[in-house]
Order: structure tokens, then sequence, then C-alpha cells
């Protein structure tokens, strides 16, 4: 009820200031299972894309949040899983593997090295079972092989690096663990979920390049719909570090969904994917 | 019947106005409404006709929102009728820095222009505090918000940005904020009857800005067009056509002269004579026509043809500001001549 209240307040509050715009361009507003994937400039992204979702998809809709910026006050955490009924991430967990490709244009991943042991947890109160990894449908057996095993290497994804991964209170977990988890259930459980690949906010308008996570998850549910989601001008509304938002009108663009094709490269994947969310900056 | 309502109490009159606009959209509507279930089943018109219409009820029902809103800001009194202008003014002011591009040092010049300065500046018409307000945003406000842009360390393009924040104060916040301004005027004789003088300043510079529009629309200018005399005359090439399609002098003109004739006609419900409606909508049908033209050589500059196209640009504007520029710019210059030919 208190949960319903301030999420219709904060509605209000995000229309207001944005007016939080959704213009369906590639694909109507349709309960199906999808996984949106967007540009990320501002924590307010998750607060925007969730806001301009109409109330039928919202309920169903789960967006990915950072623990440790949505996590951090006992108010956010009850308003990211009560109000926005997020799947909490953690970030800089597994490290960023390279991969021989240039991968991001930013130099430093300071954290790469000491975490080479997955070291993060899953939110203990929003997934009580742990082995989530079983139910997961494989739809390619053998693929999906080949994805376990590359896992634990290619995983922290959809998750924005931190300088350090700071919270260490690993509960002993087996090597499924892995930052992909949380959306892994989600997804298995019925859920549409909105992620963020770039993994950190961008400064500039140009997205940076995308992680991984998008490619895995794509790979295990080929069955989901992939959505793209260009979210304009938030970083307007609230530029890193402030605190105060100023009212400026922001809209979200959902493009036409793409696929995972046969025997598709993960970077071009990617690639592909990045440019189906720039491409809606100008329609 | 005129003597009727020269009986009324003002509160009366007020809404025999109302009951008159309400009446007047009531039977437009049903007219439109009925024309378009005729069209719906068959079809007699081309499809421009049919386009045309379906403007027509989108402006209709923009109008209905419009006076709705005015009835119910007039009912609870010149409190809420003045909150209500200061949220128009918000979403103004909101959809003009969304279209002219910010910097991160910005961000508190924003705070302040849209928390600060835009409450206070309605306070102090709220409060009738006349001498304060003319000058709040020209004198103290132009110097804060430079200061507290250069506090944020950001020399890059700094008088471009400035000018840009001042220029949105300024014809959104300090512009609109003389609307609900008028209410608060008190002309001996006239207590109780303000909401007149807003509905007479609001509803001429509206007639100008449409029959400018209808002439510069049906006339549209064609080199090969041959008709009457009257339409050739009236077909002019655009006068500035890097700045606006349809602006030209006799159009112009032509709508002038026609809303100052209605300004006059409505005299009656002004404290103007006849002769002094017709200077007064004239003023303020100019600055409205005028500033409605330079807010059209900002949105070319910024590359769109309105502040929200129809089909809802990637910006979410939703052309409030399309319709309210001229009110901001006729305003000010409205209540100022009140002002000073009258002395109150």
């Amino acid at each position: 009820m208190l949960a319903k209240l301030t999420g219709w307040m904060l509605l209000g509050v995000v229309r207001l200031l944005t007016g939080a715009q959704a213009r369906w361009y590639g694909c109507p507003p349709k309960a199906e299972q999808r996984i949106y994937f967007a540009n990320h400039q501002s924590h307010a992204d998750l607060v925007m894309i969730w806001a301009a979702l109409p109330e039928e998809l919202r309920t169903i809709t789960r967006p990915i949040a950072a623990r440790d910026y949505w996590g951090n006050t006992p108010l956010k955490r009850w308003i990211t899983t009560e109000v926005f009924n997020a799947v909490y991430v953690e970030r800089g967990g597994a490290p960023v593997v390279p991969l021989s490709t240039p991968s991001t244009p930013r130099t430093s991943q300071p954290h790469a090295v000491p975490t080479l042991i997955p070291s993060e947890r899953i939110e203990p109160s929003m997934d009580p079972i742990q082995p989530f990894m079983i139910q997961v449908p494989p739809p390619a057996p053998a693929a999906f092989a080949v994805k376990a095993v590359q896992l634990p290497l290619i995983s922290s994804a959809a998750i924005e690096p931190a300088p350090s991964a700071s919270d260490a209170n690993a509960t002993p977990a087996p090597d499924t663990a892995d930052p992909l988890a949380p959306l892994i259930e989600a997804l298995t459980s019925g859920d549409s979920i909105i992620i963020f690949p770039e993994g950190t906010r961008g400064y500039t308008g140009e997205p940076q390049k995308f992680k991984s996570g998008l490619f895995t998850l794509a790979q295990m549910f080929p069955d989901v719909v992939l959505v793209p989601a260009w979210i304009d001008n938030i970083q307007r509304v609230m530029p890193k570090g402030e605190v105060v938002p100023v009212p400026i009108l922001c809209s979200v663009t959902f493009g036409a969904p793409i696929r995972l094709e046969e025997g598709e490269e993960r970077r071009p994947f990617l690639d592909r994917a990045r440019d189906a969310v720039v491409a809606l900056r100008n329609v | 019947m005129n003597q009727f309502l020269r009986d009324l109490s003002p509160t009366h009159q007020v809404a025999a106005l109302f009951v008159l606009v309400f009446g007047v959209l009531a039977i437009v509507s049903t007219v439109t409404f009925l024309i378009s279930l005729r069209e719906r089943r068959n079809a007699l018109h081309s499809d421009a006709w049919q386009r045309e219409l379906k403007d027509f009820q989108q402006l209709l029902s923009t109008t209905w929102f419009m006076v709705v809103v005015f009835w119910i800001g007039w009912a609870l009194g010149e409190g809420v009728a003045t909150l209500l202008f200061a949220l128009i003014s918000f979403l103004a002011l909101r959809e003009f820095i969304t279209l002219s591009p910010t910097r991160r040092g910005d961000h508190h010049s924003l705070i302040l222009a849209f928390f600060v300065v835009l409450p206070i500046q309605f306070i102090l018409v709220a409060t009738a505090r006349f001498d304060l307000f003319t000058v709040f945003i020209p004198v103290y406000v132009f110097l804060a918000i430079p200061v507290v842009s250069a506090l944020s360390n950001d020399p890059k393009q700094f008088l471009e940005r400035n000018a840009k924040l001042q220029w949105g104060i300024t014809v959104c916040v300090y512009g609109m904020s003389h609307v609900p301004a008028l209410l608060l005027l008190s002309f001996p004789g006239y207590e109780g009857k303000s909401a007149f003088l807003v509905f007479f300043l609001v509803f001429v510079v509206q007639t100008c800005m449409v029959v400018q529009h209808l002439i510069a629309r049906r006339f549209a200018y064609s080199a090969l067009d041959a008709g009457p005399k009257m339409w050739r005359w009236l077909q002019r090439a655009p006068f500035a056509p890097n700045v606006s399609q349809s602006f030209n002098w006799v159009s112009w003109a032509v709508g002038m002269a026609i809303a100052s004739v209605v300004g006059a006609l409505m005299s009656f419900i002004t404290p103007f004579g006849y002769g002094q409606a017709l200077a007064m909508s004239l003023i303020a049908c100019v600055a409205g026509s005028m500033g409605h033209f330079v807010m059209k050589a900002l949105k070319r500059d910024r590359g769109i043809p309105n502040w929200g196209p129809k089909g809802m640009g990637v910006t979410g504007a939703n052309g409030l500001l399309d319709r309210v520029d001229a009110l901001c710019f006729a305003a000010p210059v409205f209540f100022h001549s009140v002002r000073w030919y009258f002395g109150v």
C-alpha cells in the first residue's frame, strides 16, 4: 500500500520534472517477456524508463539497480525493492575480461586483478534459492555448455565496474555465482528486465561499447524479445554528482526488437545492439 | 439586455461571460462532432481537408481545456489563478530549457531559476508587490544567475549559456507572471472585475494569432494561382522565409486590424473606453505577434518547426510554449501600458 502510494507520488514528480514520455517506434507496448536495453547516462535512467512504461508493463518489468548506489541507504533500498521491484546487481564483481577487442574506451579498470575470484553476492532477500542455474531451461544444450564455461569469465556484463569490490561479504558461493545470476533468475521466473549494457554512465552523448551480458542473456533466453531503448536528455536532469534534479523534458524511445542471429559472434552482436540503440536518437 | 448585464454584480457578470464562452464552445464542438460523424460514414472531402478537421478538433480540445482551467482558476479565487499561471510558466520554462542546450555547469543556475526565481516571482505577484515584482527579475536575478554560473567554474560559452537562461526566465517567468498580475490591478469603479481584463488580453491576443495564422495558411503563397483580386492581394510571399514561412505584413496587418476591432467591441467588459480599448488591444497584439515571430526565429535556430512537432519529438516537448509565447510577450507590455496610462 505504502509502496504503491510512493510509486504514484514518484511517478507524479518524475512526470512533472521530465514529462516521462514514452515513444514506441519499433514495437508496441506489449505484455510479452522482454529485455529492454538502453543507454546509460545517469542513475535516474532507471526511474525514467520505469516511469515511461505503461502501468501494466511496469508491474512485470524489473529494472536492474546497482547495489552500491541504490542499496546504500535504507530508504533507497526500500524504494528500489518495493517500488521499482528492481533486481540488484553488484558492480565491480568479476573482472571485465577484455577479450582481445579494445573493448572499453576507458583505459583504467582499476579493479581488474584482485577480484578474479567471484566475490560478489546476490541479495539474499531477493533470491532465497541458490541453485538457479539448474532451473534455466537450456534452449540449445551445446551452446549452454559452452556458455557455462564462459560465464565466469565474461560475466560482469550489464553491470557497471565500480572502482572497488567493496562489499565482499561473499557467502560461500560455488563457481556458478556470477553477477548475471539475479537477472537470469528474474528472466527464468518470467519477468521482463531493463538493463544498461554500457556498464558505466557515459559523460558524452555517445554510448560506450556494450558489455557482453546482453549477449549472454540473449543466448540463454532466445525467446525473450530484445528491445532497444534510447533515453534522451536525462543526464541534463541530474548530472553525475548532483542531488537536486532540474525540470527538463526527457523521452524514452523504444525501437524495433533485434535478435541474436544463428551463429552470430559476441562482438558483432553487441555492436549491432549498440547501433540499434544509437539509431533511436534521431527518429 | 445590456442594462440587465450592467445591473448584475461583478461576480455574476464574470459568470455570465463564462456561460457565454462555454455555450459558444459547446455549439462549435457539437457541429464539429456531427461533421466528423458524417465524414466517417462517407468521406466527401479530400485527405487534406480531413487533416485540417483533425487539427481543428485538436485546437478545439486545447481551447476547452484552457477555458475549463481558467474557469476553475477564477472560481477558486486569485490565489489559485496565480498558482495556475505559475504552473504554466513552469511548464513553458521546462520546454524552453529542454531545447536550449545547457552544460553541467548550468545545473545550479537551473535549480535557481526553477525552484527559487519562479516561486518568488509568483509569490510577489500574489501578494501584489508591484514595485518589487517588476524589478525582481531584470535587476536581481540578472545578476544572480551569472554569479551562480561562474561559481560552478565552467567558463565555456559563458555569455551564451547565461543569455539563454536569462532569456528563458524573462519570457517564461517574467512575461507570464504579468498575466495574473492583471488580476490585482485595481481600477476605480472596476473592483472585482479584473478577471475580465485577463480574459480581454488572452482573447484579443489569441484572436490576432488565429486570424493571422488562418490567413497565412488559407492564402498560402503560390505563384500561378489566379483568383479574385482580393485573394491575390492577400497572397504574399513570406517576408522572412528563413524565420517563418507564413509571416507577411499583409496577413499581419489584417490580424492586427481584426483583433483590435474585436478588442474595441469588447471594451464594455474593460475599464477602457472604446478608443482606449482599441489602442490597448493594438499594443497587446503587436507585442504578442512580434514575440511569437521572435520565438520562431529561436526555434529555427534550434532546427525545430514547432516546440512540439506533431509526432512528438525526441525531447518529448508538447508544444505548450507555442501556445503561450505570444501571451508571454504581450502581457508585460499590456500591463505596463495600462498602469502607465491609467496611473494605477
